[in-house]
C-alpha cells in the first residue's frame, strides 16, 4: 500500500508543522508514505470564488503527481473534499477521467476507516474542543451532521480518545460554520468575522484550552480572530495531537 | 470586493445587540426543529419521499395540473391560469371588479409578494388588508417581510407598540406581546367581518381531489374565508401534489421544519365553495416552467417554503432578511432570485460560506448550497463577476499552475511577516478588519522535504 | 392560444426527464399508549383536555368549564346547554360574540394532537369565531400519525371543507413570544368520551 501525502498550498506555506505531523503519524504506524514534490493547490479557492475552470490544470497536475499511489492522504478535509467532489466534474470537461477522487482520504478518515487504528502512542494532557468543519462533516461525513436524524458518530472524537490524558469537548452549535469559506472571508468580511468570533466563543465556553479539527483553513480563520481579540484559547490541527510525543 | 449584500450585512451587524438577538432567536427555531425531527425515526425517509414526490409531480405538471383543474371544477370552483405576474394581478382585479369588491382580506402568500399584487391593487383603489399578524404589523409600518415564515422577526415589540399607538390608538407604552396581539385581534376582527373578498395562497394543491390546503397557526386564512362572498386562492404551479396520501408526508415535514411544531394549528382543506359564495383558484406559472428546462436548478421547485434554510443559514442569521436584494432572502431566495433574473440579483450570491447546512436541513432536499456554487461559476459568463475576485483567482491560478514560481514565492513569503503593520492592515484589507494575518513559515513543507528535514 | 394552453405547452417543452412516483409505504411511528401520547401532544399545542367519565353529563361539564359563557352555540343533538343553533343564522357574521361553540371531531392524530374536523354546520365560521371551542371526540378514534390520518380521510366520505386543528389559534410574530388567540379561539377544550 503506497500512500502519497497531499499537502495543500496553505499547509505548505503556513503550517508545515501540520504536514510534518501527518508524515510522522503515518510513518509511525507503518504506512509506506511519500510526498510527491512540488505540489501547489487543489484549485478550491478559485472554484469557490466562481472560477472553477481555472482550476483544471491544478486538477490535472494532481492526477499526474499521484498516479502511482494507492491512496492519497491529506491533513485538510476541505481540500480533500474538493478533490473528491469537484475534480471529477472539472476534469470531465477537459476529457479526463478523474482517478484521484476514488483514492483520496482526509487523514482522519484514512486512519479511522482504512487503517482502523485502535491504539496511539501519543499523549496530550489538555482539554480540547472539536471543530467539526463544514466540508469535513457535510461532504466527507467525518461526523454525523447536526441536521440529520441519524445516530451520533464522530471519527475525530474516536481518534482523539486514543490519546492519553486528553479531555474532549464539542461546542453547543456542534457543526456551525466558522465563517472562513475561502474568498467569502474577504467578500463578506463583517459576516465572516462575526461568525468567527461567535464560533471561537462557543469553543471557549466548553472550557477547552485548544480548538482542534481536521481543517487548517478553519483553524487559521479562528486563529486570526483569537490573535486580534487576544482570546485565551489556542488552535491546533488534530494530527499534531495524534502525533504528539512521537 | 463588496456586494450590495455584504454592505447591507455590515450595516445590520453594526447593531451587534440586535444581530445577536436575531441570530440566537433563529437558532432557537433551528434547535426546535432538530428536536422535532429527532422525535421521528422515519425523518430521513420522509425527506427522501417528499423529495421524490416533488420530483415526480414537477416532472408531470402537464397532466397533474389538468387533473387538478378537472376535479376543482367538479367541486364547483372556478379555475384560472396565469402565465405571469401581470396576468395574475389582472385576474384578481377582474374577479374583484365583477363583485364590486372594494376591500380584500388576505392571508400570507409569497406568490402575491412575487407578483407585487398589493401595490397593483392599491393603484386600482382596492384596500388590501394583510391578516397574518406579522404581515399586518409590517403593512402598517410600511415595511416588507424579512423572513418568509417569521415576517417581522427583525422588528422589536417596542416598535410594534409605538406603531399601534399611532395607527390603532392603543394604550401608551404597553409593549406586552399578549396585549399587542389581542389588540390586533380586535382590529382585524372588524376587517374579517366586513371584507368584500378574501384571498389565500396554497401550501398544497391536490390533483386527485381538486382541493387546496392552507397551513396557518393564527387561523387567519380560515377567518378570512368564513365571511366574504368570494374566496380567491392562488398558487404557483409547483405547489401541486398528486394525491391526498402525499399530504401525509408533507404535513409531517412542513411545520416541524419551519417552526419546530409537530403541525400548524390549522391545516385547512378547501374543496367546495360555501353556500352562496364563489371559489376562484388561480394556477400561476410566472417563470416556473422556465426552471423546468434547467436541470441543475430544477430542485428549487421542490421548495415548500418552510423557511428553515433561513434559520439554519449562519449568514442569514447574522445579516437579516433586508440584506438580500430579492424579496425572498436566505439560501432559497439567493437561488430563486438568480432564476428570476440572474443579472439583477447576483449580489446575493456572495451571501454564502458554502457550509451546506441548508441542503442538509431542507425537508424536500433542495440542494441549495450546491446550486449557489453553480451560480458562482456562471457569474463571469453573465458579466457580473467581481473584477477584484476574478483578478485574485487568475493571479492565484498563475501561481499555482507554476510550481517553481509557487515555491520561490514561498521562499520570499516570510518577508511579508515583517512588513509594517499599516501595510498589512490597510483599509482595503478585508481580512484585517477583525483578524490577524497568519504568518508564513520560515521554510515551506516542500523545502523541508527536499532538505530531508521531514522525519 | 389560451393561457392554459401556453402554460401547458411550455411545461411539455421544458420537461426534460420524467421521474417515477415513489411508493408511499412508510414505516411511520406508532405509539404504544395512544391516548396518553395524544393528550400530551394536544397539551403541548396549547389545548385543554377533559376525560369524560361514564356517569358524567357533557352539558354540565361544559357549563362547569365555561361558567361565564353567555352565548353558546352548537347544532349537536346531545348538546342542550347551547343558547342557539348556529344553523339558524343566515349570515355567519351573526356568530360574532359567541363565547363557546361545541362541535364534533372525526378523529384525533396522536403524533401532533390535531383533530380532523369537517364542516358540520351551515357556516364554517363556527370553528373560528368563538372565544372558545369545545370539541367532542371519541377517545377510541385516534390514529398514530398523519400518514394514517390521510389514509383514513381518503377512505371516508366526502367533505366540503375540512381542517386539522391542533390547539387554539396562536402566533409568535412579536419577538417569538407565544400568544394564544391571534384570530381564532383563545381556548380549545377537547372532551374525550
Amino acid at each position: 500500500m503506497k500512500v502519497g501525502l497531499f499537502i495543500p498550498c496553505y499547509v505548505n506555506a503556513v503550517y508545515p508543522e501540520v504536514g510534518i505531523a501527518a508524515y510522522k503519524l503515518l510513518d509511525s504506524i507503518g504506512v509506506d508514505v511519500n510526498y510527491p514534490l512540488d505540489q501547489t493547490c487543489c484549485g478550491q479557492p478559485m472554484a469557490n470564488a466562481g472560477f472553477e475552470k481555472e482550476s483544471t490544470r491544478m486538477a490535472l497536475r494532481m492526477e499526474r503527481l499521484f498516479k502511482s499511489y494507492d491512496y492519497i492522504v491529506g491533513p485538510s478535509a476541505s481540500c480533500v473534499a474538493f478533490v473528491k467532489e469537484n475534480h471529477p466534474r472539472i476534469l470531465e470537461k477537459a476529457h479526463h477521467v478523474c482517478i484521484n477522487s476514488h483514492k483520496i482520504y482526509d487523514i482522519c478518515e484514512f486512519l479511522h476507516d482504512v487503517i482502523k487504528v485502535e491504539a496511539l502512542a501519543s499523549e496530550f494532557p489538555h482539554k480540547v474542543s472539536i471543530h467539526n468543519s463544514c466540508h469535513g462533516v457535510r461532504e466527507l461525513h467525518l461526523s454525523s451532521p447536526s441536521e440529520m436524524n441519524i445516530p451520533y458518530y464522530s471519527k475525530l472524537r474516536d481518534l482523539l480518545t486514543l490519546v492519553k490524558g486528553i479531555e474532549v469537548f464539542e461546542p453547543k452549535r456542534v457543526d456551525e460554520c466558522c465563517g472562513f469559506g475561502g474568498m467569502f472571508s474577504i467578500e463578506e468580511p463583517e459576516v465572516s468575522i462575526c461568525m468567527g468570533q461567535d464560533k471561537v466563543k462557543d469553543h471557549m465556553s466548553t472550557g477547552a484550552e485548544y480548538i482542534t479539527g481536521a481543517d487548517s483553513s478553519c483553524l487559521m480563520h479562528m486563529q486570526g480572530v483569537i490573535e486580534r481579540d487576544k482570546l485565551p484559547i489556542k488552535t491546533i490541527h488534530i494530527v499534531q495531537i495524534l502525533a504528539a510525543g512521537l | 470586493m463588496s456586494t450590495l449584500h455584504s454592505k447591507a450585512a455590515a450595516r445590520f451587524i453594526k447593531n451587534r445587540a440586535q444581530e445577536l438577538w436575531h441570530d440566537e432567536t433563529l437558532w432557537m427555531v433551528r434547535a426546535k426543529r432538530d428536536k422535532m425531527s429527532r422525535s421521528l425515526p422515519e425523518w430521513e425517509n420522509l425527506r427522501n419521499l417528499a423529495s421524490a414526490i416533488k420530483m415526480y409531480s414537477n416532472s408531470h405538471l402537464d397532466t397533474l395540473l389538468q387533473e387538478f383543474e378537472m376535479n376543482a371544477k367538479a367541486n364547483g370552483a372556478i379555475v384560472h391560469w396565469a402565465k405571469d405576474a401581470e396576468e395574475h394581478n389582472q385576474i384578481v382585479y377582474g374577479i374583484l371588479k365583477e363583485h364590486n369588491a372594494k376591500n380584500l382580506i388576505k392571508s400570507k402568500s409569497m406568490l402575491t409578494e412575487e407578483c407585487e399584487m398589493a401595490s397593483f391593487l392599491k393603484s386600482k383603489d382596492i384596500d388590501v388588508v394583510e391578516s397574518d399578524l406579522g404581515e399586518r404589523i409590517l403593512q402598517l409600518m410600511n415595511l416588507k417581510p424579512s423572513h418568509i415564515v417569521l415576517p417581522a422577526i427583525h422588528v422589536k415589540r417596542q416598535q410594534v407598540g409605538k406603531m399601534m399607538e399611532k395607527e390603532l390608538g392603543i394604550e401608551k407604552d404597553n409593549f406586552d406581546p399578549t396585549y399587542l396581539t389581542h389588540s390586533m385581534r380586535k382590529h382585524l376582527r372588524e376587517k374579517f367581518l366586513h371584507a368584500d373578498a378574501s384571498m389565500t395562497g396554497a401550501n398544497f394543491a391536490v390533483a386527485s381531489t381538486g382541493e387546496i390546503v392552507v397551513c396557518t397557526n393564527e387561523g387567519n386564512a380560515d377567518m378570512g374565508t368564513s365571511f366574504a362572498k368570494v374566496h380567491i386562492a392562488t398558487f404557483g404551479m409547483e405547489k401541486i401534489v398528486p394525491n391526498v396520501e402525499s399530504l401525509g408526508i408533507f404535513t409531517r415535514l412542513l411545520a416541524r421544519s419551519g417552526t419546530g411544531q409537530p403541525i400548524t394549528s390549522y391545516t385547512s382543506h378547501y374543496k367546495t365553495p360555501a353556500e352562496g359564495c364563489e371559489f376562484h383558484i388561480i394556477i400561476v406559472d410566472n417563470g416556473r416552467s422556465n426552471i423546468l428546462s434547467q436541470p441543475e436548478h430544477i430542485k428549487t421547485l421542490n421548495c415548500i417554503r418552510c423557511g428553515e434554510c433561513m434559520n439554519t443559514c449562519p449568514v442569514y442569521r447574522r445579516s437579516g432578511g433586508y440584506s438580500y436584494t430579492y424579496f425572498i432572502p436566505g439560501p432559497i431566495g439567493i437561488n430563486l432570485g438568480m432564476l428570476k433574473n440572474s443579472k439583477a440579483y447576483s449580489d446575493n450570491v456572495s451571501a454564502c460560506s458554502l457550509c451546506l447546512s441548508c441542503s442538509y436541513v431542507c425537508p424536500v432536499k433542495v440542494d441549495l448550497g450546491e446550486q449557489i456554487y453553480v451560480w458562482r461559476q456562471k457569474l463571469d459568463e453573465i458579466g457580473v463577476a467581481n473584477k477584484q475576485k476574478k483578478a485574485m483567482s487568475l493571479g492565484l491560478k498563475l501561481l499555482m499552475d507554476r510550481p517553481k514560481l509557487f515555491n520561490s514565492a514561498l521562499k520570499f513569503a516570510p518577508i511579508v511577516n515583517h512588513l509594517p503593520r499599516f501595510i498589512v492592515y490597510n483599509a482595503a484589507n478585508a481580512w484585517g478588519k477583525g483578524r490577524e494575518m497568519p504568518e508564513f513559515a520560515k521554510e515551506s513543507f516542500n523545502e523541508m522535504w527536499k532538505k530531508n528535514k521531514v522525519k | 392560444m389560451s393561457s392554459k394552453e401556453v402554460i401547458l405547452a411550455r411545461i411539455r417543452q421544458n420537461t426534460k426527464q420524467r421521474y417515477e412516483m415513489p411508493d408511499l409505504d412508510i414505516d411511520a411511528i406508532i405509539f404504544p399508549d395512544k391516548l396518553h401520547t395524544f393528550i400530551e401532544a394536544l397539551k403541548a399545542a396549547g389545548g385543554e383536555i377533559y376525560l369524560l367519565e361514564n356517569e358524567e353529563n357533557v352539558n354540565q361539564v361544559i357549563r362547569k368549564l365555561y361558567p361565564k359563557a353567555k352565548h353558546i352555540v352548537s347544532s349537536l343533538k346531545e348538546i342542550d346547554c347551547a343558547t342557539s343553533n348556529p344553523d339558524r343564522f343566515e349570515d355567519p357574521r351573526e356568530l360574532d360574540g359567541t363565547d363557546v361553540a361545541i362541535v364534533k371531531g372525526s378523529f384525533g392524530v396522536v403524533e401532533n394532537g390535531a383533530i380532523w374536523l369537517t364542516k358540520q354546520t351551515r357556516h364554517k365560521a363556527v370553528f373560528f369565531i368563538p372565544e372558545a371551542l369545545v370539541i367532542l371526540l371519541d377517545k377510541a378514534r385516534l390514529v398514530n400519525n398523519m400518514n394514517e390520518a390521510y389514509e383514513k380521510i381518503h377512505q371516508s366520505e366526502a367533505y366540503d371543507y375540512g381542517v386539522f386543528m391542533s390547539g387554539p389559534s396562536k402566533t409568535a410574530d412579536i419577538e417569538q413570544a407565544l400568544v394564544f388567540g391571534a384570530h381564532g379561539p383563545i381556548r380549545v377544550t377537547v372532551i374525550l368520551q
